[in-house]
């Protein structure tokens, strides 16, 4: 093409660097950090508030040389399905927004991945953190495990690191694979996605049962090891994350 | 003139319904074109296909050069308003403003704020609660201050009162002659953008009727108004687009009309009179005239 008149430059036919157009995306979906970030922290610090008043009084209606059980309260559990929540949200909300605006779909979902691990590793190294920290204060001064499940008393901290990352990269996967299914085929998509789901997870933990195979499940995680075992859901999070960038290639935004 | 969207044979087909049925157009660079036609006659179609959301089911289409399907190149010129646009449940105006410089490498941040001021938006108040004015004008301040190369406007004053509107236009017209850019407007108020426009495109069940700058349009349009016999006698021979008889008066309305015949039919005693392009286009596309429905959205 050439420009007939004297005013006007041509435009630019090179696309702008690949880590401005991600960044775009990631700062399109941090804009508003209240939802992904303040909210959660706020409700995790009310529960971890609340543990520590009930276990406070527990503790203190108790003999001193009473025992108290170390049994995990599984009170952090909220905050990966509270990131799945997200992910759904994000890439529901976020998608036609930012096709509207001028990023690729193939920009959009690397830059949701980008957001996704940010959040992933920044709530994991906080759990983490707060572990360490509960230990060193024998539980908040009250003996609560909150942060530090049973398993992970015995575990170095970068085994209950690399399993929270795991936990939420999985959880984020999830959430965008089916906010996709969505995105792309709205409600109808939905019917179909969980009625397939349905039918496979019953169709699976039939054939487990029928090659009466549920002592090899069992064995094999026993084999694995906990981390081992959840290094196994990686499968998951990338056979996940495939299907959310193949679905929301050629997804679009209206209808 | 450069040209800067092309489409050749441009044709997307839902289920049963061809929402874009083979159109060829182009659009030269730095110009204001009005994409006009009747509701689900194909403008929102087009316009996802012109940027990328859609895909076309034959067809081609070019933006700055290239096809703007997943091209990065390509969509960081462009900035497409949307009248359905949907934002992140929690987002407010502020929030969509901290994330649109991103986009647009020309954004403007101090104007973007003067124009909030002037619309009245509340930066700091959820989207969701926003009225369906304040919601349009979130889009008109993204789509002016982007001062993206090629922006799209596909009906975005949904809501906006005429004094909102009226500053939109106003607005449009000054920043696109300080910022000179392509500008794409789809609408159903023709009469209120046509001294916006330099050109029409005009579309109806995914086929572009009319493809034409407005003066053209203007120039070979006019309406003869007298005496029943008087126009007949005028106009005979002439493509007359439209009738109006009230008593023994007629108002034809007359397409590809000369200087010598206007001259004539005023030394005649008949009145001769412009014809508003949306009456122009109303004819044209052989619709009943709306007009008063229309304004009232």
């Amino acid at each position: 093409m050439t420009a007939t008149t004297m005013t006007a430059e041509p435009l630019s036919t090179t696309p702008r660097p690949f880590a401005i157009r991600i960044g775009t995306v990631v700062r399109l979906l941090f804009a508003n950090p209240s939802t992904a970030i303040y909210t959660p922290l706020m409700i995790l610090g009310v529960i971890l508030l609340m543990n520590i008043a009930i276990w406070g009084i527990v503790r203190a209606s108790i003999p001193p040389e009473g025992d108290m059980a170390d049994v995990a309260n599984g009170g952090v559990a909220f905050l990966f399905i509270y990131m799945l929540v997200v992910a759904v949200q994000s890439v529901n909300q976020a998608f036609p927004l930012a096709l509207g605006y001028g990023s690729t779909r193939r920009d959009f979902v690397l830059g949701f991945g980008v957001f996704a691990v940010i959040l992933s590793v920044g709530y994991s190294l906080l759990l983490v953190a707060a572990s360490v920290v509960e230990r060193a204060t024998s539980g908040w001064g009250v003996g609560l495990t909150f942060f530090t499940t049973y398993e992970l008393l015995q575990a170095e901290w970068w085994e209950g690191l690399a399993l929270s990352l795991l936990g939420f990269l999985l959880f984020f996967s999830i959430g965008a694979a089916t906010a996709s299914v969505y995105v792309r085929w709205k409600a109808m998509g939905m019917y179909v996605f969980w009625g397939v789901l349905v039918f496979a997870g019953i169709g699976g933990a039939a054939l487990v049962t029928m090659l009466d195979a549920w002592g090899r499940v069992g064995e094999f995680f026993a084999w694995a090891g906990l981390l081992g075992g959840a290094a196994w859901s990686l499968i998951i999070t990338a056979l996940c994350a495939l299907a959310a960038w193949l679905i929301l290639r050629r997804a679009t935004t209206s209808g | 003139m450069t040209t800067i969207v092309e489409a050749r044979g441009l044709t997307k087909r839902y289920r049963g319904i061809t929402a874009v049925d083979s159109v060829d157009f182009s659009i030269a660079r730095n110009t204001i074109t009005g994409l006009l036609g009747r509701n689900g006659a194909g403008k929102t179609t087009l316009m996802h296909l012109l940027t990328g959301q859609e895909f076309a089911t034959s067809g081609t289409v070019s933006v700055a050069g290239g096809n703007p399907v997943e091209n990065a190149a390509v969509l960081q010129h462009t900035c497409f308003i949307k009248e359905s646009q949907r934002y992140p449940d929690d987002f407010k105006p502020k929030h969509v403003f901290a994330a649109a410089p991103g986009f647009f490498p020309h954004w403007n941040s101090e104007f973007a704020h003067e124009l909030a001021t002037e619309f009245r938006l509340p930066l700091d108040r959820k989207i969701k609660k926003l009225s369906r004015g304040q919601l349009s004008s979130v889009g008109i301040i993204v789509g002016l201050a982007s001062r993206a190369p090629i922006t799209i406007f596909d009906e975005p004053y949904l809501g906006l009162d005429a004094i909102a509107r009226q500053n939109f236009y106003d607005r449009l017209l000054a920043d696109y002659a300080a910022h000179p850019r392509t500008i794409i407007l789809s609408t159903h108020l023709i009469d209120e953008v046509a001294a916006l426009l330099e050109n029409v495109l005009v579309i109806d069940s995914g086929r572009i009727l009319i493809d034409s700058p407005v003066d053209a349009l203007r120039a070979h349009a006019a309406t003869i108004a007298g005496p029943a016999a008087a126009v007949e006698q005028a106009v005979a021979g002439l493509d007359v687009i439209h009738r109006e008889r009230l008593g023994g008066f007629v108002s034809a309305t007359v397409a590809g009309i000369t200087e010598q015949v206007s001259r004539a039919a005023a030394a005649a005693g008949l009145e001769v009179g412009p014809v508003s392009l949306q009456q122009l286009i109303i004819r044209q596309t052989g619709g009943a005239p709306t007009d008063h429905e229309e304004v009232s959205r």
